[in-house]
């Protein structure tokens, strides 16, 4: 599914061998036991597809890029043949009425049973007007459609915490699916793009044990965001050695030295990139030389430019919008303070001077005017 | 003048005392490092100087937590100078002794209420100090164990992701370094004011009163 799905002689179908390797690779991630593999791949070649509705809202299409355009398409075709797709608007055949009419009868024929998957953040701003789809708000799709599945998978950052469009000033008051409905379970993947492994266990977990995986306080799975990025980096003994890159292109970062000191986020992101890597060609941004940013984390933006600091700008009170670095202001809190330490002693230096000579003329002892 | 030698801070007060100083300064030190590597021991020569200062930074900040349950417990079983309601100005009587101490430091009077514990204005910072150290300890905590899904609805509810919390632990590092010169500046300044032997007093615990007649 890499090349174009109308080019004939490209077979979608998927081989055994395929399927076996996904149902092999969703198990590693899930952290199950290989004595597992049997069960996941009975549960994903049983005939109960569950139905999916994809919606999409604010978002850049890359999640579903991400899944689709994998180098070796197992992992997407996999995905695609485990689930029924009844509405996904990239890839669905139909389109305009019959398009809006496949999303209608799904959600009323398995109220309760199908899976929503939101891919995008909403907005809010304004009624919502921000983001139109056949002339419904995205927020009045969402609020039509999430209420009556049967759980909700928000993919991507945009989808889980508002994403790249809910940084600051957030001019169209976008949030992520968890803001929005509160009545339904909702399993968090974010990410930007999320790993499409993350996705793929999570379903294989809901169709093998007909639930949803444990996640962590922000709704993210466990299996793939339970730990951090920083703590499973293979730049990690570098890390701990005290070798950083001090500058991109010097001799730390040909040596593929740690990359703390360049602004890598790794330290306060949860994430699995470093083990399951991106795209099956095993690769992930520290190992290609370049610092996490910290996508799969709430405020990621806000929180996390400018990408190459280690935290975050702060806007001073004083002066408009000038974005000083958590440094360099206390720095210069610590000057004035050091400052005010030298007027003070000097004032009481050169008080005591004038008290003395005053107490010379008056014959007094300076003691005693206390 | 005659003065007489009374005790002013009890042992466990004077232990609390260095315990968070010396904690203070080996957090600030090895959290400055941990911030900004500014340099690696022996680049390649297997010196860990990341993994020394993180370790000696978990070390010494569960120091400085255990001195903070030992000056909350002091507030209310220590000596009389040692209570909270002894200085913190909360009373009409810390409350003009807070006023009373801001215009005496600025030079403005030479008169001012002697007294044998804290001044109310000292104590005002020091509550502040206490409750950013408690904040700095769960933040610091918050960050230590993030795989603690407990620890981790705390720190989502009281100071956000990871990063914000280590953002807050930052600035409060600078408020650390702030109170730490002005506070030796002023234990100094007041020890050249006062006969009392301030400084000695967190050594021996005594301090020189004007005996009254």
């Amino acid at each position: 599914m890499s090349r174009n799905l109308h080019e004939a002689d490209i077979d979608i179908g998927l081989t055994r061998r395929g399927f076996l390797k996904g149902c092999a690779i969703a198990a590693a991630a899930l952290g199950l036991s290989d004595a597992m593999i049997p069960r996941l791949a009975e549960a994903a070649a049983s005939a109960q597809r569950p139905p999916v509705v994809w919606l999409h809202f604010q978002e850049c299409t890359g999640c579903t890029e991400a899944l689709l355009r994998a180098s070796h398409p197992d992992i997407g075709r996999l995905i695609l043949s485990l689930i029924s797709l009844d509405y996904h608007e990239t890839v669905m055949a139909a389109a305009g009425k019959q398009a809006e009419d496949a999303l209608e009868g799904t959600v009323k024929r398995y109220e309760g049973k199908f899976v929503c998957v939101v891919e995008g953040g909403i907005p809010t701003k304004d009624g919502g007007v921000y983001c139109k789809i056949g002339g419904r708000t995205a927020m009045d799709i969402l609020k039509g459609v999430a209420p009556k599945a049967g759980a909700i998978i928000a993919i991507g950052t945009c989808a889980t915490f508002g994403g790249i469009q809910a940084a600051m000033p957030n001019p169209t008051g976008a949030v992520g699916v968890r803001d929005l409905i509160h009545d339904r379970p909702i399993i968090n993947i974010s990410g930007c793009p999320p790993n499409p492994i993350s996705f793929l266990g999570t379903v294989l977990n809901y169709l093998t044990f007909k639930r949803l995986p444990p996640t962590d306080q922000l709704g993210r799975p466990l299996f793939a965001y339970g730990r951090k990025i920083h703590d499973q980096c293979e730049r990690r003994a570098h890390f701990d050695d005290g070798r950083y890159v001090e500058r991109f292109g010097d001799e730390g970062h040909m040596n593929g030295y740690c990359l703390y000191k360049v602004g890598c986020k790794g330290p306060e992101t949860f994430s699995n990139c470093p083990a399951v890597r991106f795209n099956d060609v095993e690769v992930w941004p520290v190992l290609a030389g370049h610092g996490c940013v910290g996508c799969t984390e709430p405020g990621f933006w806000d929180t996390m430019t400018p990408f190459y600091e280690r935290l975050p700008g702060v806007k001073l009170p004083v002066g408009k919008g000038i974005v000083q670095g958590a440094d360099s202001a206390g720095k210069k809190i610590l000057a004035i303070t050091a400052a005010a330490i030298g007027i003070h002693a000097a004032v009481g230096a050169g008080k005591k001077m004038a008290k003395k000579k005053d107490g010379r003329k008056t014959g007094q002892k300076t003691e005693e005017t206390r | 003048m005659d003065y007489e030698i009374k005790k002013a801070w009890g042992v466990l007060l004077r232990l609390f005392h260095w315990v968070y100083a010396i904690t203070i300064i080996v957090l600030l030190v090895t959290g400055y490092y941990i911030y900004r590597p500014w340099f690696g021991l022996y680049q390649g020569g297997a010196s860990f100087s990341m993994a020394l200062s993180r370790y000696i930074h978990f070390v010494a900040g569960y120091a400085f937590m255990g001195a903070i349950v030992v000056r909350i417990y002091l507030f209310f079983f220590g000596n009389r100078q040692e209570r909270f309601l002894d200085s913190v100005p909360v009373t009409p009587r810390n409350i003009k002794n807070l006023f009373g101490t801001v215009i005496y430091y600025l030079y403005i009077t030479d008169r001012h209420e002697e007294r044998l514990g804290h001044n109310a204005l000292f104590m005002l910072f020091y509550i502040i100090t206490l409750f950013l150290a408690l904040v700095q300890t769960l933040t610091g905590l918050y960050m230590l164990f993030p795989e603690n899904l407990s620890l981790q609805s705390m720190g989502l509810s009281l100071f956000g992701t990871q990063q914000e919390a280590r953002l807050i632990h930052h600035f409060i590092m600078w408020y650390f370094i702030i109170f730490t010169m002005t506070h030796v500046y002023i234990t100094i300044w007041n020890d050249i004011e006062m006969p009392e032997g301030l400084i000695s007093s967190i050594f021996n615990g005594k301090k020189f009163k004007t005996k009254k007649a």
